[in-house]
């Protein structure tokens, strides 16, 4: 069997199987490397009226604080130097982004790679490295805190916002679990999570699978995990990386926009010495605390908006100059609707 | 508009066309351009003169099968290609940093130099310049050229609803080539970076135009064609050439394939009856020259996939690689 014929298979089982649940089915898409893929190939539209999918919260640049944002720029502009990805350089801090502050000449290295990190410690011995991102790239912050480079660290954890979200304000049948993520976690704490989930990979096909396999768990009352990306993810998890994420950090509580603080589900620099919250600690607690703004990001985080329902969408917020972090990433959903025309 | 420029002002995106646009310059009435690329001038005889400028900085500056003066070379003579025109000849700026090795400026002298040889482009005129240590990274080049053309062999035919959508070869292998130097993978990719002078002319009696497929990609060219011809695009996914390899690094790093770059590849647009003579010819070039869409009515550009048609966005700020 080709593609083609394997993806009108999934819809067409899709479409039979969701017939007889006969209620509304609401299935997250946690990572916004799915959430590109859905909309890139229109697949919400081809799903029966039953099945809606919503965005998750699986965009790292996203979910960051505005306060945080705020905090590296202040230090920026403080004198110390900072290094991050490029996702980092266009999110809206409440004045200005880390990318106009550069131009105006603070030092800010936008890196490709942590390994970059070493030979500019060589210059600027006191860079601060802006940790980003899930599971997937905390394992290379530890490298650098292993090579004693100072890190501000707003590295997430997904299950623990997986517990947040099944007690939030939607009810949600089903996730579609993260691929990438997964391949460091593993599967076991996704199976304390008691609703169906599948984690997919990042075609269409694979995705409509997972879909398909869900409306199936759901259908048969099934609260299982099932790994449709067993190619990359295995059951333990990459245990290398889980080591050294305890070696280097500890979980504390974390806040999340739009899902506000949740228990455990941040990664937090042990080495008091290398924890750079800790050591410019007097530059932000002056920092003030954000003013509330018109943009909505929250609630699109959540799944209780669609992104043209934000009042900014498209009007004074869009790729080029973004005012919510949604709108900068890639993996963000405002982003992917407005690329995609919705 | 902002009062400081940043990097989003040299990204050949809306903010650099504002930018462009805000210069107004003045006494250009005999000239007309094309593509914001290059510009002509009526030089009698019905015949026209072709002009093109373009400055290169590209990090890194040697990658799998070129180098930033590779780049430079093929770039100028590209431009000018693309309108069918022959180039008489370029001229050759180097800005300089003090303390770059003078071996590294030999070998890019050198791919300067055995690609001006073999395409009878000769370097006619140039300036050096060197700045001071850290005011620059490296090395910057500018190249201009100039051609001569016949009027009525300008590529700048009209095109009709109809037409078919010609690509010289497979995308993304000059993107795919330099990013495993940025992102450190292992790749037997290596740039398509090439002068396109002899596959342009060899289809120029047959196509309408020609547009070589630089920054941005497939996404980025097609989406300028239909906006300035005011035509649509039906793309099919499948008929796009595309090696394994490319595909795959290009999923893996969550960079959309369609917005690579290219050094080497034009796509052409020709009449139903001429696009199999044109593929034709050119997979005397490359193997996976095709055919890969048709002119529409409706302005935009689709793309038919496994799953049904999409639009196909014209690409937006920098390409940066996913960190989920």
């Amino acid at each position: 069997m080709n593609e083609k014929e394997t993806i009108n298979q999934h819809i067409t089982e899709i479409k039979r199987i969701s017939q007889s649940i006969k209620k509304n089915i609401n299935l997250m898409e946690i990572c916004g490397g799915h959430t590109n893929v859905i909309l890139k190939y229109g697949i919400r539209e081809i799903l029966p009226a039953n099945i809606r999918l919503i965005s998750g919260p699986g965009c790292p640049v996203c979910v960051s604080s505005q306060h945080d944002i705020d905090c590296i720029i202040e230090l920026a502009k403080s004198g110390i130097p900072i290094a991050t990805y490029g996702d980092m350089m266009r999110v809206p801090g409440s004045t200005d982004n880390l990318e106009d502050i550069k131009a105006k000449g603070a030092k800010i290295f936008e890196i490709y790679s942590t390994t970059e990190l070493i030979n500019l410690k060589k210059t600027y011995p006191d860079i601060v490295f802006f940790g980003i991102g899930f599971e997937t790239t905390a394992p290379m912050t530890a490298f650098l805190l292993k090579n004693n480079i100072c890190v501000y660290s707003v590295h997430k954890l997904i299950p623990p916002a997986l517990h947040a979200l099944i007690r939030g304000e939607i009810k949600i049948d089903g996730f579609i679990d993260p691929g990438h993520v997964s391949t460091i976690t593993g599967l076991r704490q996704y199976r304390k999570i008691k609703i169906p989930q599948v984690i997919s990979g990042f075609t269409a096909e694979r995705i409509l699978r997972a879909i398909r396999i869900l409306v199936e768990l759901i259908k048969n009352n099934k609260n299982i995990v099932i790994n449709a990306y067993p190619e990359a993810v295995k059951e333990e998890g990459n245990e290398i990386a889980q080591e050294l994420l305890k070696k280097y950090f500890y979980t504390a509580d974390s806040e999340w926009r739009g899902l506000g603080m949740i228990p455990l589900s941040g990664l937090e620099v042990k080495n008091e010495k290398l924890n750079a919250k800790l050591k410019y600690k007097k530059i932000f607690n002056a920092v003030p605390l954000p003013k509330k703004s018109a943009c909505r990001c929250g609630e699109i985080l959540k799944g209780l908006i669609q992104p043209d329902e934000c009042p900014l969408y498209r009007k004074t917020c869009t790729p080029e100059n973004p005012k919510g972090a949604c709108m900068v990433s890639a993996e963000g959903s405002c982003a992917i609707a407005y690329m995609y025309g919705k | 508009m902002k009062d400081f420029i940043n990097l989003s002002h040299g990204a050949g995106g809306k903010e650099m066309h504002e930018l462009i646009k805000s210069f107004n310059f003045s006494n250009r009435a005999q000239w007309q351009d094309y593509d914001d690329d290059s510009s002509t001038l009526d030089i009698g005889n019905n015949k026209r003169l072709v002009f093109t400028t373009d400055s290169f900085t590209i990090n890194p500056i040697f990658f799998p099968g070129g180098d930033i003066g590779h780049i430079a070379f093929c770039g100028t003579v590209n431009d000018l290609a693309v309108l069918g025109a022959v180039p008489l000849g370029l001229s050759l700026s180097l800005v300089i940093e003090e303390g770059f090795s003078v071996k590294d400026l030999k070998k890019i002298i050198n791919s300067i130099n055995l690609l001006s040889k073999k395409t009878s482009v000769p370097i006619v005129t140039g300036d050096t310049k060197v700045m001071e240590k850290n005011k620059i990274d490296k090395i910057i080049i500018n190249t201009s050229g100039v051609g001569i053309i016949n009027d009525n062999e300008l590529l700048t035919k009209k095109i009709k609803t109809g037409d078919k959508v010609i690509i010289s070869g497979g995308i993304g292998e000059h993107a795919v080539a330099l990013l495993s130097k940025r992102f450190d993978y292992k790749t037997s990719i290596i740039t398509d970076s090439k002068p396109l002078v002899e596959e342009i002319q060899a289809v120029k009696d047959i196509i309408k135009i020609a547009k070589d497929i630089t920054r941005g990609g497939l996404a980025a060219n097609l989406n300028e064609i239909s906006e300035k011809n005011k035509i649509g695009v039906l793309l099919d996914e499948e008929a796009i050439p595309v090696k394994k390899e490319v595909k795959k690094l290009s999923e893996m790093l969550g960079i959309n394939l369609y917005e690579l770059a290219s050094e080497g590849r034009f796509i052409c647009i020709a009449s139903p009856e001429n696009a199999e003579s044109v593929e034709k010819r050119l997979k005397l070039f490359n193997k996976q020259a095709s055919i890969i869409g048709t002119i529409t009515e409706n302005n935009k550009l689709i793309i038919q996939t496994i799953l049904g048609k999409r639009i196909l966005p014209m690409p937006i700020g920098r390409i940066i690689p996913r960190i989920c």
